[in-house]
């Protein structure tokens, strides 16, 4: 019999020798770290050197790390190796400001695909399996992260890429497709396909395991998925600045996401005090990276919110699980894989002279798809009574969002004054998708 | 120069009545009307009034997105064939028009026709040299006397 672990002896490493192995990792970590620019200064500041480093709760004497941090040293203040060692760089779009961007070299990039194949030989992919990547490749961490996991893991990948729904469907059937990526709106979407082709996902195809992550998702539509494909449906979790997929990955028993604990630091804090609070309570999730070499981060608040689930899981893996991300702990929203600021948008609606600036961002879930509707004022000054014009300006702002953000929004044009104002700060973003 | 009162709404319950609640107010008539909608949730109320400047003014002031916009206004006889017979015309014209609606004025006699078109000066030329009869500004406004 083929054991259920890819790496047995990692992943159920005793609490005891894990915490050795992370504190062992976390000084080789502040070595490269200190090579960067930015973490030079910061270690010397706070006066902390990888010989005060005795345990893990010694990491709390290290400074956080943010997202505006790294916008800031932008574009090599972070990075620890001489540029020549570096192979790959993956980036946000930095709309509204710096991109993040994060380097890797050849350690890197190969120790996120071998936690990319544990994070799928956990789920159950073995290497006799078809997988189809049904995810945009390029500087979204989702399509090559996946795809570089799969060839590791030995599987053949089909690297399908994102959209184009009738192809998604002929390469499943073509190439006899056993296990498919894809964000959990998506599937909805696809299902609906199968539907108006007749066919019956679950009968009609070979698929016996999804994996979806990339965008919030309650378990209960998760549960509809796996209804509708008559198959398991595995919760992926990952943020680029962490490299991407493969930070934690939900077992068979589909009870929390192993978050792994030999290649990150995790801790769940309160987002004010910023004091650790103990398992089982929310809070936001920092983590510090264990076993990147060209971009190491230290106490990277990830702004998600979410707890660590406590006690032992039944599977045997002694890395501690972490729950659903329930919020974030800044405006930041994800729809349909992408992660939108709503001062995106604004950027938009302020080049459109025939709207207001005033808007109302509503997320919500409309059969099975999560949607984006942006409610903007048709101003006074602006308005000449044309129909047509009117229908040219929804598409208009349509496109240009959709362009900014990456996801389709739904414009809705509102008379003026229709958009609640609020003193203060404004209200921008209803989210009406249920989360459990 | 005549011009139909248009105003932006969405497509809820009471906002007609906002509109119509201003014109109440200050006893501005309204001629003929017409309404559109899209699937978008809103729609575009069209109205010929007794004062166009005036009702944008006031509807302004209350918020509401309105504004003038020029209308050929036409006769046409209020008898079976009546408005076949103009668009007869109007097509040998070569004038083509986005929106439209009508007003009986003498009953059994006289109606008009309001057309929204995008170059009013040159389609008014046109018309015109078909043998339509365009309306004068206060024969629309105020009635045929």
């Amino acid at each position: 019999m083929t054991s259920i672990y890819w790496e047995p002896e990692l992943e159920t490493l005793s609490r005891n020798d894990l915490q050795k192995l992370q504190v062992e990792r976390l000084k080789k970590t502040l070595g490269f770290a200190g090579e960067s620019s930015f973490y030079k200064s910061k270690l010397q500041e706070c006066g902390i050197s990888a010989d005060d480093i005795k345990c893990v709760e010694d990491i709390r004497k290290l400074p956080f790390t943010t997202k505006q941090d790294l916008r800031d040293h932008f574009p090599y203040g972070f990075l620890s190796l001489d540029k020549k060692e570096i192979i790959r760089l993956h980036s946000s779009s930095g709309t509204t400001g710096n991109p993040t961007v994060i380097y890797h070299n050849r350690h890197d990039i190969a120790s996120w695909a071998n936690l990319m194949a544990r994070s799928l030989y956990t789920a159950g992919v073995r290497d006799t399996d078809v997988f189809q990547n049904i995810c945009g490749y390029g500087l979204f961490t989702g399509g090559l992260g996946f795809q570089y996991g799969i060839e590791r893991l030995g599987c053949l990948s089909i690297p399908a890429g994102a959209g184009n729904s009738l192809r998604q469907i002929k390469l499943m059937q073509d190439y006899g497709t056993t296990v498919a990526h894809a964000i959990p709106s998506y599937l909805g979407r696809l299902y609906e396909v199968f539907e108006s082709m007749n066919l019956d996902p679950a009968k009609d195809t070979k698929l016996h395991t999804l994996v979806i992550g990339a965008e919030p998702h309650t378990d209960e539509q998760r549960r509809r998925i796996e209804d509708m494909y008559g198959v398991k449906a595995y919760n992926s979790f990952g943020l680029s600045e962490m490299n991407g997929p493969g930070v934690a990955f939900e077992c068979t028993y589909q009870d929390g996401l192993h978050i792994w604990e030999d290649a990150y630091i995790v801790e769940i804090v309160d987002p004010e005090t910023l004091e650790p609070v103990p398992d089982g309570e929310v809070g936001e999730l920092v983590m510090t990276t264990l076993d990147r070499q060209a971009n190491p981060l230290i106490r990277y608040r990830t702004r998600d919110l979410t707890r660590i689930i406590p006690g032992d899981c039944a599977c045997g893996r002694s890395h501690r699980r972490l729950d659903r991300i329930t919020g974030r702990s800044d405006d930041m929203f994800i729809i349909k894989g992408c992660n939108v600021f709503p001062m995106q948008i604004e950027k938009v609606l302020l080049k459109v002279p025939e709207v207001g600036s005033d808007y109302l961002i509503t997320l919500d879930r409309q059969n099975d798809n999560d949607e984006m509707i942006v409610e903007v004022e048709v101003k006074k000054d602006w308005f000449r009574g044309d129909i047509t014009r009117l229908d040219k300006l929804t598409k208009q702002i349509t496109h240009q969002i959709r362009d900014e953000v990456l996801a389709k929004p739904i414009v809705k044009l509102v008379e003026p004054g229709a958009i609640p104002k609020t003193e203060g700060k404004a209200v921008r973003v209803k989210d009406l998708r249920k989360r459990s | 120069m005549a011009y139909q009162v248009s105003v932006f709404l969405e497509n809820k319950i009471g906002h007609l009545e906002r509109v119509t609640a201003v014109l109440k107010e200050h006893q501005i008539n309204i001629r003929t009307m017409n309404l559109t909608h899209t699937a978008n949730g809103w729609g575009i109320l069209n109205l010929v009034v007794s004062d166009p400047e005036k009702a944008v003014g006031k509807l302004g002031e209350k918020g509401l997105s309105a504004a003038l916009r020029e209308i050929v206004v036409m006769k046409m006889s209020d008898q079976p064939g009546g408005l076949d017979q103009l668009l007869q015309q109007v097509a040998s014209a070569n004038v083509n028009f986005t929106n439209a609606y009508g007003r009986v004025e003498q009953e059994g006699e006289l109606a008009f026709f309001v057309i929204d078109t995008d170059d009013v000066d040159n389609a008014k030329e046109k018309l015109t040299a078909c043998g339509i009869s365009i309306l004068n500004d206060s024969d629309i406004y105020g009635g045929v006397k």
